[in-house]
């Protein structure tokens, strides 16, 4: 848990890391979200309003939408609802899996207990409170909310000679290594010849030398 | 072995696997034995400190493909059924003394508020306003109940708005109990004491006594025990947080959201019972008041005798 990750082992033994998000993403979903259906709900009015029968169908649709407007986006996509989407977040049962009808019905329902006593305090202070930021309702159905991340995008590492490391390294300092150079790109030229000239131990140099020379270990690592 | 061999050595598996994780039927026959596979590379490429694109690429993969492994909804043929008919009967029998405990909050307050405000009727305004009592009186006028909500189509009206607020309420009622039940009996006594008030005020005048009775005799049985399972229930939860006995406190509340979720959701269909019964037939003024008085007992005795006797001597686990 050092790097704030929640981590899952699953059956065949490995260990999966998902981020949990906190409250201001969340904050923002759930603002998407109340918008989608006011309009949705605007919409319904302007359609149905009016006439007795339409009052009745009003009746209903609020039922519907209000109570199972979360519960159907979570259960039929992947636990996520249209805020959330664009939040990049996603619901899922604490051991990682999608969601089931119980879950989601039981997290949004205590919405109403998180709401106490005004503008979701009791969820606020109970997701600053716990470990992974759930919340009442995530905690009663033993749900998650964590980001859901983009694929990664693969790119091969500029062809150099590759020389071997004068010391062995550690997997967590491989990793380190190789991790600056595939970020080559996101990084000015400068900032990557200070960060190679914290490297001096390994490669007894400075600066640009330096640089080059920790991309000759970085190759000899990768191949 | 170096990166670039493993890679090169076990880019088309990884290029297959993906293919078939992008299938959303998935019908690669030996997948959970290529799943077992990628999961070793994955704890293969971390061990020997691969590059954190390959490894953040296998955690991707990996992920994938543990939610198409186990992520399967098992298939639960009848389990509205049996949550119904067994399951739901049964456990709110095993929680016999917090149903008590819901049924003295509404009847026990209800009654005893009826009975002050029927011998001493001044007391009607210290729990209600008297512009509220007016307009119930007004409300259940003999000539006005059908008048005011307009034929058939008024019934829908009614019968949205009965859906839209009484479900609510048992759903209210259930969340926010989790705060140690109070707020569950806080509603069961609300409700009662308003119910008291309103059934005494009106009981008082012989022109409303008939009306409100045959009024709320029918969907009455559906309605009260809707709000008693949702208000049982969320004292469950309250109570589990307050006594989790042997379990942490956040598996007792865990475990009692699962074992009463079968009694909400009954809570649910028989407040939306009710509120067909209270928006077609209720206010119904070709039917006499005698037939409603008589479906309004046998009402209540169907819910009577099913929390009673339904799904007894069977123990099917759900």
């Amino acid at each position: 848990m050092q790097d704030g990750r929640l981590s899952l082992t699953t059956p065949e033994g490995v260990r999966l890391a998902l981020t949990p998000a906190g409250p201001a993403p969340r904050a923002a979903a759930w603002l998407i979200d109340l918008l989608i259906w006011m309009v949705f709900i605007w919409i319904c009015l302007w359609i149905f309003g009016g006439s007795k029968l339409g009052s009745g169908l009003i009746g209903l649709i609020l039922f519907v939408s209000y109570w199972g407007y979360p519960v159907l986006f979570e259960v039929y996509f992947s636990g996520r609802t249209p805020g959330k989407r664009v939040m990049k977040l996603a619901v899922v049962r604490a051991d990682g899996l999608p969601v089931g009808w119980r879950e989601s019905v039981l997290r949004n329902l205590l919405l109403v207990a998180d709401f106490l006593p005004f503008m979701y305090a009791t969820g606020l202070l109970c997701m600053l409170a716990d470990q992974h930021f759930r919340r009442i309702g995530d905690i009663v159905a033993g749900t998650q909310v964590i980001y859901f991340d983009k694929p990664p995008v693969r790119k091969p590492l500029r062809e150099v000679e590759p020389v071997p490391s004068p010391i062995p390294l550690t997997p967590e300092q491989q990793r380190t290594l190789l991790g600056l150079f595939e970020r080559e790109a996101q990084l000015p030229p400068e900032r990557l010849q200070e960060l190679a000239s914290i490297a001096e131990p390994l490669t007894g140099e400075t600066g640009a030398v330096s640089l080059e020379k920790l991309r000759g270990i970085a190759a000899g690592l990768s191949r | 072995m170096k990166q670039k061999q493993f890679e090169h050595a076990h880019a088309a598996f990884w290029q297959q696997l993906e293919q078939s994780l992008a299938d959303k039927k998935n019908t690669e026959e030996n997948f959970p034995a290529m799943y077992r596979q990628l999961c070793q590379h994955f704890a293969l490429a971390r061990q020997r400190g691969y590059s954190p694109a390959l490894t953040d690429y296998l955690h991707k993969l990996v992920h994938e493909g543990h939610l198409q492994l186990y992520g399967v909804a098992v298939d639960r043929p009848m389990v509205l059924h049996r949550w119904l008919l067994q399951t739901m009967p049964q456990r709110v029998r095993e929680e016999w003394r917090l149903m008590l405990l819901a049924i003295v909050a509404f009847f026990g307050i209800g009654l005893g508020v009826f009975l002050l405000v029927w011998f001493q009727p001044h007391w009607a305004y210290s729990f209600a306003e008297p512009h509220q009592l007016m307009k119930f009186q007004q409300m259940y006028q003999p000539d006005n109940i059908k008048i005011g909500r307009g034929g058939s189509e008024g019934d829908v009206a009614m019968f949205g708005f009965y859906i839209w607020n009484n479900v609510s309420i048992d759903f209210r009622t259930f969340a926010a109990g989790i705060f140690a039940g109070v707020p569950s009996l806080i509603s069961l006594a609300s409700n009662g004491m308003h119910f008291g008030v309103i059934a005494a005020w009106l009981s008082l005048d012989d022109s409303t006594r008939e009306t409100f009775w045959s009024f709320v005799i029918t969907h009455s049985s559906f309605e009260v025990a809707g709000l008693l399972l949702a208000a049982v229930a969320g004292m469950r939860l309250g109570f589990s947080l307050l006594s989790p006995g042997r379990m942490t406190r956040r598996h007792a509340l865990m475990a009692a959201s699962q074992r009463m979720f079968p009694v909400l959701v009954g809570a649910a269909m028989l407040t939306v019972i009710a509120a067909f019964f209270e928006g077609f037939w209720s206010a119904s003024t070709s039917i006499s008041a005698q037939t409603k008085y008589v479906v309004g007992g046998i009402g209540w005795l169907i819910v009577i005798a099913y929390f009673v006797f339904a799904g007894r001597g069977r123990n099917d686990a759900a």
